[in-house]
């Protein structure tokens, strides 16, 4: 018991005592971390958005409800063997209702009527075209084909929203990664100051004999707790930004839907933690590997 | 206790610091490490608390292949040897009391054992009264003696000293050798690297010269080399140093001996116990 207090102490210890460099690596955690998770926050609400334009879809053809499963199957595979198209997915009434729950998660008018009437959302094909920006032809086609009752196309919003994740995508996850590798090593280098700061009680702990575990795990808990407070101060802060934005949802185009289910940002928000942790173990056990002192 | 094989150090290719050193010490024994700076005392000291790894050759500590030891199995065998060096090592932000109750609270000591074991060994070394001291409050030689009680306080197998008396004035040199000689009495080998001739010749012990690397001289009940302190014209002979003179605080050190000899009885057969696992 006087081992986990004094390891507990030590690591606590620390933090105070080199606290500028220790902010340093905070922020830099909580940086990267606030791309990280900003990233897949934006990343979910353009998937929720655009939910049935997934897989590279550009086509909806809808399909009148008195059509056979078997002409369903045949009409499918027509329009499969065209040139212009590279796959069909055939999306049932459920599916489709399931979506819309999506889709329309922020919308209760909607929601009511769907409440009402689950199969009010027909049937259709999916079409991804050989080449995602032609599909002009593919829609003319279905338009002329007998069993499709409403043929859509993805509209330039969709492409732009689908192009902006993309674009947002890789710069944020490039800043990320930049940003991770700096919060490793600002981590290391606090850890790497702790452990100077402390060279002499390490040499005297080393010649009585202390274990290897108890010269470094104050270390790596400090290091550890570094890397969470960081990630605990992005999560914060990418779900306060989040539920601003929702709250001013009257200043939002209503066609966007920023809904985002708890259980995703809870699930994603735990992994921001661990992943924070990880930074921080990492850190700690970069520069214990290096330093001199604790090698024996 | 500790064994010497056909030990070699070598320092950065060329530097030769310990030559095919050939040395045992048994339980109990007393030794000094004599020779000039540079002869090689504290590299033999640092291969026997494993600080260093011959470069060729082997070496046994406390019944441990030392030479051969996984580098994480180092902790355990640190704990049988107790070591004090020349600048003393004392933590500054630490009083008295609290530098020898770290050598027990990093070592995973129960707080009940630490407050019992710390004021008994402060009392071997006749601090008592000085405990909530901080180091910078305290003689040099009453700082080695926080050193050397931190060094026992774990009741190690061997107590490995490196110039312990290097820093200080010959009178206060004299309670710390009786210090180290009631701790020998209690079982402990201790091996101690010196350059005080006066030590030396007042005790009377084993004395193991060491020249450029080599043992030159091994010889039990022993004085320093008489051929080196005629080459230093400036040192007179200084008075026999009389370790047995009743001085003030040794009573202080008598009346805590019987409690730590007793305990130490049962320790050393727990390590011994230990050694065979």
């Amino acid at each position: 018991m006087t081992q986990f207090s004094y390891i507990i102490k030590e690591a606590f210890n620390n933090l105070g005592r080199n606290l500028l460099v220790v902010l340093g690596a905070i922020l830099a955690v909580f940086i990267s971390l606030s791309l990280t998770f900003g990233s897949v926050v934006i990343q979910e609400v353009v998937r929720v958005n655009t939910i049935q334009w997934a897989q590279d879809v550009r086509v909806i053809a809808f399909l009148q409800d008195d059509l056979t499963p078997q002409s369903t199957a045949e009409l499918q595979a027509e329009v499969a063997s065209w040139p212009q198209v590279n796959d069909v997915f055939y999306v049932s009434k459920q599916d489709a209702y399931a979506e819309a729950l999506v889709l329309f998660s922020n919308n209760q008018a909607i929601l009511r009527v769907l409440d009402e009437s689950p199969d009010l959302i027909p049937a259709s094909l999916r079409v991804q075209p050989t080449d995602p920006d032609e599909y002009e032809l593919i829609v003319t086609r279905l338009e002329a084909t007998p069993g499709v009752l409403q043929v859509e196309s993805a509209g330039d919003a969709i492409d732009a929203m689908i192009a902006i994740r993309d674009g947002l995508q890789i710069v944020f996850w490039l800043l990320a990664v930049a940003l991770g590798v700096a919060a490793v090593a600002l981590i290391a280098n606090t850890i790497h100051m702790a452990i100077y700061a402390r060279r002499e009680e390490i040499e005297i702990m080393r010649l009585q004999g202390a274990s290897n575990w108890f010269v470094r795990t104050p270390f790596l808990i400090e290091g550890a707790l570094e890397g969470l407070i960081g990630a605990a101060l992005a999560v914060t802060a990418i779900v306060g930004i989040h539920r601003l934005l929702v709250g001013q949802l009257a200043e939002v185009p209503d066609w966007i839907n920023l809904a985002i289910e708890n259980d995703f940002l809870l699930r994603q928000g735990a992994l921001v933690l661990l992943f924070g942790v990880l930074a921080g173990l990492a850190g700690s056990s970069l520069s214990l590997a290096v330093h001199r002192t604790l090698r024996s | 206790m500790i064994k010497l094989e056909n030990v070699t150090k070598v320092y950065g290719g060329d530097t030769v610091a310990i030559k095919d050193v050939d040395l045992e010490i048994s339980k109990g024994e007393f030794v000094f490490l004599v020779g000039a700076s540079g002869s090689g005392k504290s590299t033999l000291i640092r291969l026997m608390m494993r600080e260093e790894q011959p470069t060729h050759g082997d070496i046994w500590v406390a019944g441990k292949h030392a030479s051969a030891l996984a580098s994480w199995k180092v902790p355990h065998l640190r704990r049988s040897i107790g070591t004090v060096f020349q600048d003393f090592k004392l933590l500054p932000t630490k009083t008295v009391y609290e530098n020898v109750a770290f050598a027990m609270e990093v070592t995973g000591k129960h707080r009940s054992v630490i407050r019992n074991q710390v004021p008994q060994v402060l009392k071997l070394v006749g601090l008592s009264s000085k405990a909530g001291r901080f180091p910078r409050q305290l003689s040099g030689g009453e700082q080695q003696r926080v050193a050397i009680a931190r060094a026992f306080v774990n009741r190690p197998l061997i107590l490995l000293a490196d110039e312990p008396t290097g820093n200080l004035d010959p009178g206060t040199s004299v309670p710390i050798m009786r210090i180290l000689d009631r701790i020998n009495r209690t079982g402990t080998t201790v091996v101690m690297a010196t350059h005080d001739h006066a030590i030396v010749d007042a005790m009377k012990r084993r004395v193991v010269q060491l020249d450029r690397g080599r043992v030159t001289r091994d010889q039990s009940r022993g004085v320093y080399d008489t051929r080196e302190i005629a080459q230093v014209p400036a040192a007179k002979p200084e008075p026999p140093m009389q370790l047995d003179v009743d001085e003030p605080g040794t009573e202080e050190i008598d009346a805590g001996d019987t409690s730590v000899v007793a305990e130490d009885a049962v320790l050393v057969d727990d390590l011994e116990g230990n050694e065979e696992e």
